[in-house]
Order: C-alpha cells, then sequence, then structure tokens
C-alpha cells in the first residue's frame, strides 16, 4: 500500500513542481539542465523504492505511475479546461513579425532563442523573417516565416 | 480552433498563462521560503545555529532529554538522557513510554543498559552506573510518521518531548 502512496504524491509532486517552475526549464536542455535532471532523477528514485528493493515492490510502482498517467491523460481527454491548466497552452511571443517582448520575458526566452529554432526549423538568418514565433505548451518555439507561401509548422 | 489574426489557428489563452505566470511568481517564493525553513531545520537534520536541538526536562534535577524537534522517517536520529544516578541502588533505571520501541527501531544505547524489559507502560533500561551524573545516547531510525508524544521517567522524575516525524 505504501509504493502506491508514494508513487502517487510523487508523481503530483513532480507534476506541481515542474509545472510551476515554467515550461522552459527542461527543455533547454544545455549540459547542466541534464546534470539537474539525472540529480532529480536519482532523488526521486530514493523517495519511490525507500528500502524496499524486492521486484513486487517495483511492479507496483510501475503499474500505479503508468495508470495514474493513463488517468490523467484520460482525465484531460474529457475536460478540456483541466488539460489546459495541467499543460498550458501554447503562447505566441513573435506576433507578425513584431517581438513580444513583455511576454518573453515571463516566458524567460529570449531572441536569441527565437533565432535559434527559426535557423534550425526554417533556415532563416534574420528576426525580420519570421512572422510567428510560438512557444508550445511542451516547451519549444515553432516558427511561421513571413513568405507568400506559407509551410506548415514543423517540430524537431 | 481559434483564429489569430484569422490565419493562424493556434489554441492560445493569453489569461489563462498570464494566471499561470502569476501563480508561477508566487510558486518561487513559496520554494525560496521552503529552502530557507530547510536551512533553519524545520525539515529535520539539523540546520543554521541548531535551533530545532531541544533540551527537556534539567540535569540538575535528575534527568534532562536531548533531541531534535523534527526527525524524519527511516534517517538516523540520536537523543540524548542525561541521568542521575540512584543513589540506593547500583542499578538506575530509565522507562520510555510504549512509543518509542513501537515507532522507533532502536539500533544502540551507548552505554549498554545492564537490563532492558518491557512492561505495560513502557519499555525500561537498566544502567550500572558508578553513582555519577551520567548521560545515556540513543542511536535511532524512526519507523512511524507524525508527532510521537515519548514520556522518559527516572525513579523520581519525568519529563515528556513530543518529537515530530516528518514521512
Amino acid at each position: 500500500m505504501e509504493t502506491v502512496i508514494r508513487g502517487l504524491v510523487l508523481y503530483v509532486f513532480l507534476m506541481i513542481i515542474f509545472r510551476i517552475s515554467g515550461k522552459r526549464t527542461l527543455y533547454e536542455a544545455t549540459v547542466f539542465d541534464f546534470v539537474l535532471l539525472l540529480i532529480i532523477a536519482e532523488t526521486a528514485e530514493q523517495a519511490l523504492v525507500g528500502d524496499d528493493h524486492s521486484m513486487i515492490n517495483s511492479f507496483v510502482l510501475i503499474i500505479t505511475l503508468l495508470l495514474a498517467d493513463i488517468s490523467l491523460s484520460l482525465l484531460k481527454q474529457k475536460y478540456k479546461a483541466f488539460g489546459k491548466v495541467l499543460d498550458g497552452v501554447p503562447v505566441i511571443i513573435l506576433d507578425d513579425g513584431k517581438v513580444l517582448h513583455d511576454r518573453l520575458k515571463k516566458v524567460r526566452v529570449d531572441e536569441a532563442d527565437i533565432l535559434e529554432s527559426a535557423r534550425a526549423l526554417r533556415g532563416l538568418e534574420r528576426l525580420d523573417q519570421i512572422k510567428y514565433a510560438i512557444l508550445e505548451k511542451d516547451g519549444k518555439i515553432t516558427i511561421v516565416p513571413k513568405e507568400p507561401e506559407q509551410q506548415p509548422i514543423e517540430k524537431v | 480552433m481559434k483564429k489569430h489574426r484569422g490565419e493562424l489557428e493556434i489554441d492560445e489563452d493569453i489569461q489563462l498563462e498570464s494566471t499561470n505566470w502569476k501563480v508561477q511568481r508566487v510558486a518561487w517564493v513559496l520554494m525560496s521560503l521552503f529552502v530557507l525553513a530547510a536551512l533553519l531545520g524545520f525539515t529535520g537534520d539539523g540546520g543554521i545555529g541548531n535551533f530545532q536541538s531541544i533540551k527537556a526536562g534539567d540535569s540538575a534535577d535528575g534527568l534532562e532529554v536531548e533531541y531534535e524537534r523534527f526527525l524524519r522517517r527511516s534517517a538516523p536520529a540520536e537523543i540524548k538522557v542525561s541521568l542521575q544516578a540512584a543513589p540506593s541502588d547500583t542499578l538506575t533505571d530509565l522507562r520510555i513510554s510504549k512509543n518509542f520501541y513501537e515507532k522507533i527501531k532502536v539500533d544502540q544505547v551507548v552505554p549498554e543498559p545492564a537490563e532492558v524489559y518491557t512492561s505495560e507502560e513502557g519499555i525500561t533500561y537498566s544502567f550500572t552506573t558508578d553513582k555519577q551524573p551520567f548521560t545515556v545516547t540513543f542511536y535511532l531510525t524512526p519507523k512511524g510518521m507524525g508527532s510521537l508524544p515519548l514520556l522518559f521517567s527516572s525513579s523520581e522524575k519525568q519529563v515528556a518531548i513530543t518529537p515530530f516525524i516528518y514521512p
């Protein structure tokens, strides 16, 4: 029983903590972010299994976590508003060629990040070639270039 | 799907997002407060200035218990008890309420008691003494969670403590 509670508590805790630390936190996977992620994983592992290293414990835990994930995705599908609160929504950070600086500040993204995505996704060279830049809910920035024939947004 | 400027199909909800940003800022403050509380020892495991290390009772009266206010489940802990030796007997008794051995795993007692026995009221440790005041250290691992009222009694005095055990 304890394993199930541990699993659920940690699941909810991690969900809340990553939600409130902002979507860019773990997407910008610089070397240090990668290290941070490893440390968090290691720490969470201890809280999850405790001293019980039996196989049945890990089975219970894995199934609990997956079930929590499935239930949550079902809830998100059923109640769209719930999903929005949980995952956030996409935010336009460059609108019709104009950089929205106040939003950039709030989402902790800068022009260099937009340019990086523009180069990576569309091979663009300058900010003025971009029509829309959107910070997606998973923390990626997608780009719509300023061209007469617009191609669909593509993700890496 | 909503259309931004009549062309970009996007489910933008800037109101929700700005609420979210506000919540995030508040959460960052709360996270800092949490770390501060941890530094001050409110989450157990010591802390700056050792504020959470408490002495209950008085060694002059013959019984003093030194303990940490906040303990952690499965993490090693220590309780120190200063005792006055019993004047008449060669053995000095220290009785601790039932919770002590039900909710806590006693790893080691230094010095080793000459006798240990349990009764209705709890567990009694009898120490051989040199007619001098002495200190007993209990090395413990808490097993329970929440507030844990403990009653330490010597032949003359009683000291009650209530440490809190974090899950």
